[in-house]
Protein backbone atom coordinates (compact mmCIF):
# COMPACT_ATOMS: atom_id res chain seq x y z
CA UNK A 1 0.00 0.00 0.00
CA UNK A 2 1.53 3.47 -0.60
CA UNK A 3 1.60 6.47 1.55
CA UNK A 4 1.82 9.33 0.37
CA UNK A 5 1.83 12.98 2.16
CA UNK A 6 -1.88 14.95 1.80
CA UNK A 7 -1.82 18.77 1.77
CA UNK A 8 -1.18 19.34 5.27
CA UNK A 9 -3.29 21.61 6.95
CA UNK A 10 -2.20 24.53 9.21
CA UNK A 11 -4.23 26.09 11.78
CA UNK A 12 -3.87 29.90 12.81
CA UNK A 13 -5.86 31.47 15.90
CA UNK A 14 -6.33 34.47 17.49
CA UNK A 15 -7.84 34.61 20.78
CA UNK A 16 -9.09 36.97 23.41
CA UNK A 17 -8.38 37.61 26.92
CA UNK A 18 -9.97 40.36 29.56
CA UNK A 19 -7.66 43.18 29.92
CA UNK A 20 -7.90 43.65 33.32
CA UNK A 21 -6.79 40.19 34.04
CA UNK A 22 -3.39 39.89 31.93
CA UNK A 23 -2.40 43.25 33.14
CA UNK A 24 -2.96 42.07 37.45
CA UNK A 25 -0.70 38.81 35.74
CA UNK A 26 1.92 41.52 35.25
CA UNK A 27 1.62 42.65 38.32
CA UNK A 28 1.89 38.98 39.94
CA UNK A 29 -1.73 39.05 40.98
CA UNK A 30 -4.86 36.92 40.35
CA UNK A 31 -8.24 38.44 39.55
CA UNK A 32 -11.38 36.42 39.31
CA UNK A 33 -15.14 37.80 38.63
CA UNK A 34 -17.92 38.55 41.16
CA UNK A 35 -21.16 39.59 40.71
CA UNK A 36 -22.12 42.33 41.89
CA UNK A 37 -25.86 41.14 41.80
CA UNK A 38 -25.96 37.82 43.75
CA UNK A 39 -21.87 37.89 44.60
CA UNK A 40 -21.00 34.41 43.03
CA UNK A 41 -17.16 34.32 42.17
CA UNK A 42 -15.76 33.14 38.43
CA UNK A 43 -12.74 31.57 37.53
CA UNK A 44 -12.06 31.56 35.04
CA UNK A 45 -13.46 35.01 35.19
CA UNK A 46 -17.19 35.30 33.17
CA UNK A 47 -18.53 38.03 32.13
CA UNK A 48 -21.93 36.72 32.40
CA UNK A 49 -23.64 35.52 35.72
CA UNK A 50 -24.96 32.71 35.09
CA UNK A 51 -26.17 31.99 38.54
CA UNK A 52 -28.87 35.01 38.99
CA UNK A 53 -28.95 35.92 34.79
CA UNK A 54 -27.64 39.50 35.24
CA UNK A 55 -23.89 40.91 33.54
CA UNK A 56 -23.35 43.43 35.80
CA UNK A 57 -19.55 41.94 37.52
CA UNK A 58 -16.47 43.56 39.08
CA UNK A 59 -12.99 42.05 38.80
CA UNK A 60 -11.99 40.34 42.45
CA UNK A 61 -8.29 39.81 43.82
CA UNK A 62 -8.06 35.75 44.62
CA UNK A 63 -6.47 34.88 47.79
CA UNK A 64 -2.79 34.01 47.30
CA UNK A 65 -2.27 31.37 50.20
CA UNK A 66 -3.71 28.10 48.80
CA UNK A 67 -3.43 24.14 49.01
CA UNK A 68 -2.21 21.95 46.52
CA UNK A 69 -5.01 19.21 45.81
CA UNK A 70 -3.01 17.76 43.42
CA UNK A 71 -0.31 18.01 40.51
CA UNK A 72 1.45 16.24 37.65
CA UNK A 73 5.18 16.48 36.60
CA UNK A 74 5.29 16.81 32.35
CA UNK A 75 7.89 15.03 30.90
CA UNK A 76 6.53 14.78 27.23
CA UNK A 77 5.71 18.13 26.41
CA UNK A 78 3.51 19.14 23.94
CA UNK A 79 3.59 21.50 21.07
CA UNK A 80 4.49 25.68 21.98
CA UNK A 81 6.37 24.05 25.17
CA UNK A 82 9.08 21.63 24.10
CA UNK A 83 12.00 23.83 24.47
CA UNK A 84 10.90 23.99 28.60
CA UNK A 85 12.25 21.77 30.74
CA UNK A 86 9.92 19.41 33.01
CA UNK A 87 7.35 21.69 34.90
CA UNK A 88 5.16 20.67 37.60
CA UNK A 89 1.38 21.65 37.11
CA UNK A 90 -0.51 21.67 39.91
CA UNK A 91 -4.07 22.04 40.92
CA UNK A 92 -5.12 24.78 44.18
CA UNK A 93 -7.67 25.73 46.20
CA UNK A 94 -7.03 28.89 47.75
CA UNK A 95 -7.95 30.29 50.94
CA UNK A 96 -11.01 31.69 49.89
CA UNK A 97 -12.38 28.28 48.35
CA UNK A 98 -11.65 28.89 44.79
CA UNK A 99 -9.58 26.40 42.24
CA UNK A 100 -7.20 27.07 40.01
CA UNK A 101 -4.69 25.53 37.95
CA UNK A 102 -0.92 26.80 38.57
CA UNK A 103 2.59 25.76 37.46
CA UNK A 104 4.71 24.60 40.96
CA UNK A 105 8.01 25.89 42.23
CA UNK A 106 9.62 24.09 45.25
CA UNK A 107 8.97 20.64 45.82
CA UNK A 108 5.44 19.44 45.34
CA UNK A 109 3.28 17.33 47.70
CA UNK A 110 -0.60 16.76 47.88
CA UNK A 111 -1.45 19.34 50.71
CA UNK A 112 1.66 21.31 51.13
CA UNK A 113 0.91 25.57 51.21
CA UNK A 114 1.67 27.88 48.38
CA UNK A 115 1.70 31.08 47.69
CA UNK A 116 0.17 32.44 44.96
CA UNK A 117 1.85 34.81 42.38
CA UNK A 118 2.38 34.82 38.75
CA UNK A 119 5.80 34.58 36.89
CA UNK A 120 4.27 37.99 34.74
CA UNK A 121 2.18 35.50 32.26
CA UNK A 122 0.71 32.40 34.06
CA UNK A 123 -0.14 31.07 37.78
CA UNK A 124 2.89 29.98 39.90
CA UNK A 125 2.15 28.36 43.18
CA UNK A 126 5.56 28.57 45.40
CA UNK A 127 5.53 25.72 47.92
CA UNK A 128 6.30 27.48 51.40
CA UNK A 129 5.83 23.98 53.52
CA UNK B 1 -38.61 5.62 28.31
CA UNK B 2 -40.01 4.97 25.25
CA UNK B 3 -39.86 1.47 22.77
CA UNK B 4 -37.55 -1.37 24.52
CA UNK B 5 -34.82 -1.37 21.92
CA UNK B 6 -32.27 -4.29 21.65
CA UNK B 7 -29.05 -5.00 19.44
CA UNK B 8 -29.17 -7.17 16.69
CA UNK B 9 -26.03 -6.74 14.61
CA UNK B 10 -22.47 -5.78 15.35
CA UNK B 11 -18.67 -5.40 13.86
CA UNK B 12 -15.42 -4.30 14.98
CA UNK B 13 -12.24 -4.06 12.45
CA UNK B 14 -9.01 -5.04 13.78
CA UNK B 15 -7.77 -1.85 15.75
CA UNK B 16 -4.14 -0.70 15.25
CA UNK B 17 -1.78 1.12 12.81
CA UNK B 18 -3.94 0.56 9.77
CA UNK B 19 -1.74 1.91 6.87
CA UNK B 20 -3.58 -0.24 4.53
CA UNK B 21 -7.14 0.82 4.42
CA UNK B 22 -8.44 4.47 4.33
CA UNK B 23 -11.41 6.13 6.29
CA UNK B 24 -14.21 4.92 4.51
CA UNK B 25 -12.64 1.02 3.93
CA UNK B 26 -11.88 0.64 7.81
CA UNK B 27 -15.69 2.13 8.72
CA UNK B 28 -16.64 -0.51 6.14
CA UNK B 29 -15.36 -3.59 7.63
CA UNK B 30 -17.56 -3.34 10.73
CA UNK B 31 -19.82 -2.61 9.09
CA UNK B 32 -20.12 -5.55 6.60
CA UNK B 33 -19.54 -7.92 9.87
CA UNK B 34 -22.73 -5.80 11.28
CA UNK B 35 -24.69 -6.46 8.12
CA UNK B 36 -23.88 -10.18 8.28
CA UNK B 37 -24.10 -10.73 12.30
CA UNK B 38 -27.96 -9.00 11.74
CA UNK B 39 -28.37 -11.02 8.79
CA UNK B 40 -29.89 -7.83 7.02
CA UNK B 41 -28.84 -5.25 4.88
CA UNK B 42 -28.77 -1.33 3.75
CA UNK B 43 -32.43 -0.89 2.56
CA UNK B 44 -33.52 -2.36 6.09
CA UNK B 45 -32.03 0.52 7.67
CA UNK B 46 -33.94 3.66 8.47
CA UNK B 47 -31.17 5.53 10.28
CA UNK B 48 -27.67 6.25 10.42
CA UNK B 49 -25.30 8.11 12.96
CA UNK B 50 -21.55 8.20 12.57
CA UNK B 51 -19.48 8.90 15.62
CA UNK B 52 -15.81 10.27 14.85
CA UNK B 53 -13.67 12.54 16.65
CA UNK B 54 -12.20 13.53 13.24
CA UNK B 55 -9.39 15.90 13.84
CA UNK B 56 -6.33 13.32 13.14
CA UNK B 57 -7.34 12.55 10.11
CA UNK B 58 -7.38 13.74 6.73
CA UNK B 59 -11.15 13.64 6.28
CA UNK B 60 -12.42 16.32 8.76
CA UNK B 61 -15.71 15.66 8.05
CA UNK B 62 -16.23 11.67 7.52
CA UNK B 63 -19.92 11.12 7.73
CA UNK B 64 -21.03 11.51 4.06
CA UNK B 65 -17.98 9.99 2.80
CA UNK B 66 -18.29 6.56 4.86
CA UNK B 67 -22.10 6.83 4.42
CA UNK B 68 -21.08 6.82 0.00
CA UNK B 69 -18.54 3.59 0.41
CA UNK B 70 -21.30 1.34 2.41
CA UNK B 71 -23.69 2.22 0.58
CA UNK B 72 -25.71 4.01 3.01
CA UNK B 73 -26.05 7.66 1.13
CA UNK B 74 -29.32 9.03 2.00
CA UNK B 75 -29.66 7.48 5.85
CA UNK B 76 -26.87 9.35 7.34
CA UNK B 77 -27.91 13.11 8.56
CA UNK B 78 -25.03 13.67 10.88
CA UNK B 79 -21.63 12.73 12.88
CA UNK B 80 -21.53 13.14 16.67
CA UNK B 81 -18.51 13.70 18.63
CA UNK B 82 -17.85 13.96 22.31
CA UNK B 83 -14.17 12.92 22.47
CA UNK B 84 -13.26 9.91 23.58
CA UNK B 85 -16.99 9.15 24.14
CA UNK B 86 -17.82 9.43 20.74
CA UNK B 87 -18.72 5.86 20.44
CA UNK B 88 -21.54 5.85 23.17
CA UNK B 89 -22.52 9.27 22.19
CA UNK B 90 -23.54 7.47 18.24
CA UNK B 91 -25.03 4.94 20.37
CA UNK B 92 -27.28 6.84 22.48
CA UNK B 93 -28.41 8.29 19.52
CA UNK B 94 -28.81 5.82 17.39
CA UNK B 95 -30.99 4.01 20.52
CA UNK B 96 -32.57 7.73 21.07
CA UNK B 97 -34.10 6.98 17.48
CA UNK B 98 -35.29 3.96 17.93
CA UNK B 99 -36.81 4.27 21.53
CA UNK B 100 -38.28 7.26 20.36
CA UNK B 101 -40.30 5.94 16.87
CA UNK B 102 -38.64 7.92 14.56
CA UNK B 103 -36.48 4.49 13.63
CA UNK B 104 -37.30 0.71 13.36
CA UNK B 105 -33.80 0.01 12.90
CA UNK B 106 -30.93 2.09 13.43
CA UNK B 107 -27.45 1.86 13.26
CA UNK B 108 -24.43 3.55 14.99
CA UNK B 109 -20.82 3.38 13.41
CA UNK B 110 -17.89 4.14 15.14
CA UNK B 111 -14.30 5.28 13.09
CA UNK B 112 -11.08 7.27 13.24
CA UNK B 113 -8.39 6.94 11.69
CA UNK B 114 -6.03 9.09 14.24
CA UNK B 115 -2.52 7.47 12.64
CA UNK B 116 -2.85 10.10 9.47
CA UNK B 117 -0.90 13.18 11.79
CA UNK B 118 2.30 11.91 13.72
CA UNK B 119 2.61 11.83 17.03
CA UNK B 120 3.34 15.20 17.72
CA UNK B 121 0.10 16.58 16.33
CA UNK B 122 -2.00 14.31 17.86
CA UNK B 123 -0.94 14.87 21.12
CA UNK B 124 -1.57 18.67 20.59
CA UNK B 125 -4.89 17.90 19.90
CA UNK B 126 -5.09 15.21 22.47
CA UNK B 127 -3.72 18.08 25.41
CA UNK B 128 -6.69 20.72 24.19
CA UNK B 129 -9.10 18.03 25.62
CA UNK B 130 -9.86 20.04 28.09
CA UNK B 131 -10.21 24.28 28.29
CA UNK B 132 -7.29 25.33 25.81
CA UNK B 133 -7.83 29.11 26.84
CA UNK B 134 -7.51 28.91 30.05
CA UNK B 135 -5.25 25.77 31.03
CA UNK B 136 -3.08 24.31 28.03
CA UNK B 137 -2.36 27.87 26.95
CA UNK B 138 -0.68 29.13 29.80
CA UNK B 139 0.73 25.54 31.83
CA UNK B 140 1.21 22.94 28.77
CA UNK B 141 -0.96 20.28 29.65
CA UNK B 142 -0.76 16.95 28.08
CA UNK B 143 -4.01 14.75 28.05
CA UNK B 144 -1.66 12.18 30.54
CA UNK B 145 -1.69 15.06 32.37
CA UNK B 146 -5.05 15.40 33.25
CA UNK B 147 -5.31 11.75 34.11
CA UNK B 148 -1.95 12.05 36.31
CA UNK B 149 -3.99 14.46 38.55
CA UNK B 150 -6.11 12.00 39.17
CA UNK B 151 -3.62 9.39 39.54
CA UNK B 152 -1.71 11.39 41.99
CA UNK B 153 -4.64 12.52 44.42
CA UNK B 154 -5.80 8.94 44.36
CA UNK B 155 -2.00 7.52 45.61
CA UNK B 156 -2.36 10.44 47.94
CA UNK B 157 -5.84 9.79 49.42
CA UNK B 158 -6.04 6.46 49.49
CA UNK B 159 -2.61 5.15 49.52
CA UNK B 160 -3.19 3.28 45.75
CA UNK B 161 0.55 2.50 44.65
CA UNK B 162 1.70 2.78 40.90
CA UNK B 163 2.59 -1.16 40.89
CA UNK B 164 -1.39 -1.36 41.25
CA UNK B 165 -1.70 0.42 37.90
CA UNK B 166 0.78 -1.47 36.42
CA UNK B 167 -1.59 -4.69 36.95
CA UNK B 168 -4.04 -3.17 34.99
CA UNK B 169 -1.37 -2.67 31.70
CA UNK B 170 -0.66 -6.72 32.36
CA UNK B 171 -4.34 -7.34 32.65
CA UNK B 172 -5.39 -5.59 29.58
CA UNK B 173 -1.92 -6.87 27.79
CA UNK B 174 -2.89 -10.40 28.37
CA UNK B 175 -6.17 -10.52 27.50
CA UNK B 176 -5.71 -8.14 23.95
CA UNK B 177 -2.72 -11.13 22.87
CA UNK B 178 -5.42 -13.66 23.17
CA UNK B 179 -7.82 -11.17 20.69
CA UNK B 180 -6.27 -11.33 17.46
CA UNK B 181 -8.70 -8.17 16.67
CA UNK B 182 -6.61 -6.09 19.30
CA UNK B 183 -3.37 -3.59 18.81
CA UNK B 184 -1.43 -5.19 20.80
CA UNK B 185 -0.50 -8.91 21.12
CA UNK B 186 1.69 -9.62 23.03
CA UNK B 187 2.13 -9.91 27.24
CA UNK B 188 3.75 -7.43 29.45
CA UNK B 189 4.93 -7.44 33.26
CA UNK B 190 4.57 -5.06 36.01
CA UNK B 191 8.38 -4.39 35.55
CA UNK B 192 7.98 -3.28 32.01
CA UNK B 193 5.25 -1.14 33.23
CA UNK B 194 7.32 0.37 36.08
CA UNK B 195 10.44 0.66 34.04
CA UNK B 196 8.89 2.38 31.03
CA UNK B 197 9.66 6.53 30.70
CA UNK B 198 7.30 8.90 32.40
CA UNK B 199 5.08 10.50 30.34
CA UNK B 200 3.17 13.14 33.29
CA UNK B 201 4.51 11.60 36.05
CA UNK B 202 3.16 9.20 37.61
CA UNK B 203 1.70 8.04 34.58
CA UNK B 204 4.34 6.11 32.46
CA UNK B 205 4.40 5.13 28.72
CA UNK B 206 2.58 1.35 29.68
CA UNK B 207 -0.03 3.26 31.55
CA UNK B 208 -1.10 5.01 28.68
CA UNK B 209 -3.49 3.61 25.72
CA UNK B 210 -1.98 3.69 22.21
CA UNK B 211 -3.03 6.11 19.38
CA UNK B 212 -5.18 3.25 17.15
CA UNK B 213 -7.36 3.31 14.17
CA UNK B 214 -10.09 1.11 13.98
CA UNK B 215 -13.90 1.06 13.83
CA UNK B 216 -16.77 -0.76 15.41
CA UNK B 217 -21.03 -0.91 14.47
CA UNK B 218 -23.77 -2.04 16.14
CA UNK B 219 -27.02 -2.33 14.78
CA UNK B 220 -30.56 -1.28 16.84
CA UNK B 221 -33.90 -2.05 16.81
CA UNK B 222 -37.39 -2.22 18.04
CA UNK B 223 -38.90 -4.97 19.93
CA UNK B 224 -41.53 -5.68 17.12
CA UNK B 225 -39.00 -5.61 14.44
CA UNK B 226 -36.75 -7.89 16.49
CA UNK B 227 -39.85 -10.15 16.49
CA UNK B 228 -40.92 -9.59 13.04
CA UNK B 229 -36.92 -10.88 12.12
CA UNK B 230 -37.08 -13.40 14.36
CA UNK B 231 -33.80 -12.50 15.74
CA UNK B 232 -33.04 -15.46 18.14
CA UNK B 233 -30.71 -13.63 20.14
CA UNK B 234 -31.02 -10.09 20.90
CA UNK B 235 -29.06 -8.13 23.40
CA UNK B 236 -31.65 -5.84 25.33
CA UNK B 237 -30.55 -2.03 26.31
CA UNK B 238 -31.67 -2.30 29.95
CA UNK B 239 -30.45 0.81 30.80
CA UNK B 240 -28.26 4.00 29.93
CA UNK B 241 -27.21 6.83 31.56
CA UNK B 242 -25.15 9.85 30.69
CA UNK B 243 -23.72 13.32 32.41
CA UNK B 244 -20.69 15.49 31.91
CA UNK B 245 -18.82 17.45 34.26
CA UNK B 246 -16.71 21.05 34.22
CA UNK B 247 -14.26 21.53 31.41
CA UNK B 248 -11.88 23.47 33.85
CA UNK B 249 -10.65 20.36 35.69
CA UNK B 250 -9.36 22.70 39.36
CA UNK B 251 -13.42 23.47 38.99
CA UNK B 252 -14.60 19.90 39.86
CA UNK B 253 -13.43 20.09 43.37
CA UNK B 254 -12.52 16.72 44.27
CA UNK B 255 -9.83 14.45 41.88
CA UNK B 256 -9.91 10.82 43.11
CA UNK B 257 -13.48 10.02 40.80
CA UNK B 258 -14.97 11.16 37.49
CA UNK B 259 -18.47 12.82 39.08
CA UNK B 260 -19.73 12.44 35.48
CA UNK B 261 -19.56 7.98 35.76
CA UNK B 262 -20.94 8.39 39.18
CA UNK B 263 -24.22 10.27 38.10
CA UNK B 264 -23.97 8.10 34.69
CA UNK B 265 -24.13 4.82 36.29
CA UNK B 266 -26.90 6.07 39.02
CA UNK B 267 -29.29 6.39 35.86
CA UNK B 268 -28.29 3.36 34.43
CA UNK B 269 -28.99 1.27 37.83
CA UNK B 270 -31.90 3.11 38.50
CA UNK B 271 -33.13 2.44 35.00
CA UNK B 272 -32.43 -1.12 34.53
CA UNK B 273 -33.25 -1.68 38.26
CA UNK B 274 -30.41 -4.10 39.03
CA UNK B 275 -27.39 -2.88 41.12
CA UNK B 276 -23.19 -2.74 40.81
CA UNK B 277 -23.45 -6.24 42.13
CA UNK B 278 -25.49 -7.68 39.41
CA UNK B 279 -22.80 -6.79 36.66
CA UNK B 280 -21.01 -9.94 35.91
CA UNK B 281 -19.27 -8.56 32.63
CA UNK B 282 -18.36 -5.15 32.37
CA UNK B 283 -15.71 -2.76 29.81
CA UNK B 284 -14.29 0.27 31.76
CA UNK B 285 -12.94 3.04 30.65
CA UNK B 286 -8.98 2.93 30.56
CA UNK B 287 -7.62 5.45 28.65
CA UNK B 288 -4.68 5.13 31.79
CA UNK B 289 -4.40 2.70 34.07
CA UNK B 290 -5.88 5.02 36.94
CA UNK B 291 -9.11 5.28 34.85
CA UNK B 292 -10.14 1.67 35.13
CA UNK B 293 -9.11 1.96 38.95
CA UNK B 294 -11.41 4.98 39.36
CA UNK B 295 -14.05 2.86 37.21
CA UNK B 296 -14.54 -0.08 39.89
CA UNK B 297 -15.24 2.59 42.28
CA UNK B 298 -16.97 4.91 40.57
CA UNK B 299 -19.41 2.03 39.00
CA UNK B 300 -19.69 0.84 42.57
CA UNK B 301 -17.77 -2.68 42.02
CA UNK B 302 -15.71 -1.66 44.77
CA UNK B 303 -15.91 1.00 47.55
CA UNK B 304 -14.14 4.51 46.83
CA UNK B 305 -10.57 3.95 47.75
CA UNK B 306 -10.57 -0.39 47.28
CA UNK B 307 -10.06 -0.04 43.69
CA UNK B 308 -6.49 -1.13 44.04
CA UNK B 309 -7.45 -3.65 46.37
CA UNK B 310 -10.04 -4.85 43.55
CA UNK B 311 -7.22 -5.52 40.84
CA UNK B 312 -4.88 -7.02 43.14
CA UNK B 313 -7.03 -9.21 44.40
CA UNK B 314 -8.10 -10.38 40.50
CA UNK B 315 -11.85 -9.84 40.96
CA UNK B 316 -11.33 -7.69 37.59
CA UNK B 317 -10.22 -11.10 35.95
CA UNK B 318 -11.88 -13.50 33.49
CA UNK B 319 -13.85 -16.04 36.38
CA UNK B 320 -13.74 -12.88 38.79
CA UNK B 321 -16.47 -11.11 40.35
CA UNK B 322 -16.67 -8.65 37.20
CA UNK B 323 -15.04 -9.87 34.23
CA UNK B 324 -13.32 -6.30 33.44
CA UNK B 325 -12.31 -5.26 29.67
CA UNK B 326 -11.33 -9.09 28.53
CA UNK B 327 -11.31 -8.24 24.93
CA UNK B 328 -8.06 -6.03 26.08
CA UNK B 329 -9.16 -2.99 26.79
CA UNK B 330 -8.49 0.77 25.19
CA UNK B 331 -5.29 0.24 27.41
CA UNK B 332 -4.39 -2.74 24.53
CA UNK B 333 -7.05 -3.69 22.49
CA UNK B 334 -6.58 0.31 21.35
CA UNK B 335 -8.31 3.55 21.71
CA UNK B 336 -9.85 5.05 18.20
CA UNK B 337 -11.66 7.33 20.00
CA UNK B 338 -15.00 7.05 17.45
CA UNK B 339 -14.93 3.48 17.48
CA UNK B 340 -14.29 2.63 21.11
CA UNK B 341 -17.62 2.69 22.94
CA UNK B 342 -19.45 0.62 20.00
CA UNK B 343 -16.39 -1.58 20.29
CA UNK B 344 -17.11 -2.06 23.84
CA UNK B 345 -21.09 -2.61 22.96
CA UNK B 346 -19.64 -5.52 21.00
CA UNK B 347 -17.58 -6.88 23.54
CA UNK B 348 -20.30 -6.93 26.00
CA UNK B 349 -22.41 -8.20 23.31
CA UNK B 350 -20.31 -11.20 22.08
CA UNK B 351 -19.83 -12.00 25.94
CA UNK B 352 -23.66 -12.22 26.46
CA UNK B 353 -24.43 -14.30 23.72
CA UNK B 354 -21.63 -16.77 25.00
CA UNK B 355 -19.40 -15.64 21.44
CA UNK B 356 -16.56 -14.77 23.40
CA UNK B 357 -14.06 -18.09 23.00
CA UNK B 358 -11.73 -18.32 25.12
CA UNK B 359 -12.13 -14.78 26.21
CA UNK B 360 -15.49 -15.91 27.75
CA UNK B 361 -16.81 -14.45 31.28
CA UNK B 362 -18.72 -17.53 32.95
CA UNK B 363 -22.55 -16.09 33.18
CA UNK B 364 -24.95 -16.55 35.24
CA UNK B 365 -27.88 -13.89 35.00
CA UNK B 366 -26.40 -12.60 31.82
CA UNK B 367 -26.08 -8.93 32.51
CA UNK B 368 -23.34 -6.53 31.37
CA UNK B 369 -22.10 -3.10 31.46
CA UNK B 370 -20.62 -0.72 29.18
CA UNK B 371 -18.62 2.32 30.98
CA UNK B 372 -17.57 5.01 28.25
CA UNK B 373 -15.70 8.56 29.18
CA UNK B 374 -15.11 11.49 27.13
CA UNK B 375 -12.04 13.72 27.30
CA UNK B 376 -10.73 13.40 31.41
CA UNK B 377 -14.49 12.83 32.63
CA UNK B 378 -16.02 15.67 30.75
CA UNK B 379 -18.64 13.29 29.99
CA UNK B 380 -19.11 9.89 30.69
CA UNK B 381 -21.85 7.12 29.41
CA UNK B 382 -23.19 3.69 30.91
CA UNK B 383 -25.12 0.97 29.42
CA UNK B 384 -26.42 -1.73 31.03
CA UNK B 385 -27.61 -4.66 28.23
CA UNK B 386 -29.40 -8.15 29.37
CA UNK B 387 -29.90 -11.15 27.29
ZN1 LIG C 1 -25.30 36.70 39.79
Amino acid sequence: MMQIDAIPLELKYRIKYPDEFIQALKKGEILATKCKNCGAVYFPPQRDCTNCGKSDMEWIKLDNEGEIMTYSIVVQKPQGFEDKGNYVIGIVKTKDNNFLMAWIIGEPKVGAKVRLTTDGYRLIGEVIG
Amino acid sequence: MGRKVGIIGVGNSRFGKRDDVSVQELAWESIKEAFEDSGITQKDIDFVVVGSTAYRGVELYPAPIVAEYSGLTGKVPMRVEAMCATGLAAALTAYTAVASGLADIAMAVGVDKMTEVDTATSLAIGGRGGNYQWEYHFYGTTFPTYYAFYATRHMAVYGTTEEQMALVAVKAHKYASQNPKAHFQKPITVEDVLKSRVISWPIKLLDSCPISDGSATVIFASEEKIKELKIDTPVWISGIGYANDYAYIAKRGEWTGFRATQLAARQAYEMAKVGPNDIEVATVHDAFTIAEIMGYEDLGFVEKGKGGKFIEEGQSEKGGKVGVNLFGGLKAKGHPLGATGLSMIYEITKQLREEAGNLQQPLKNYIGLVHNVGGTGHFAYVMILRR
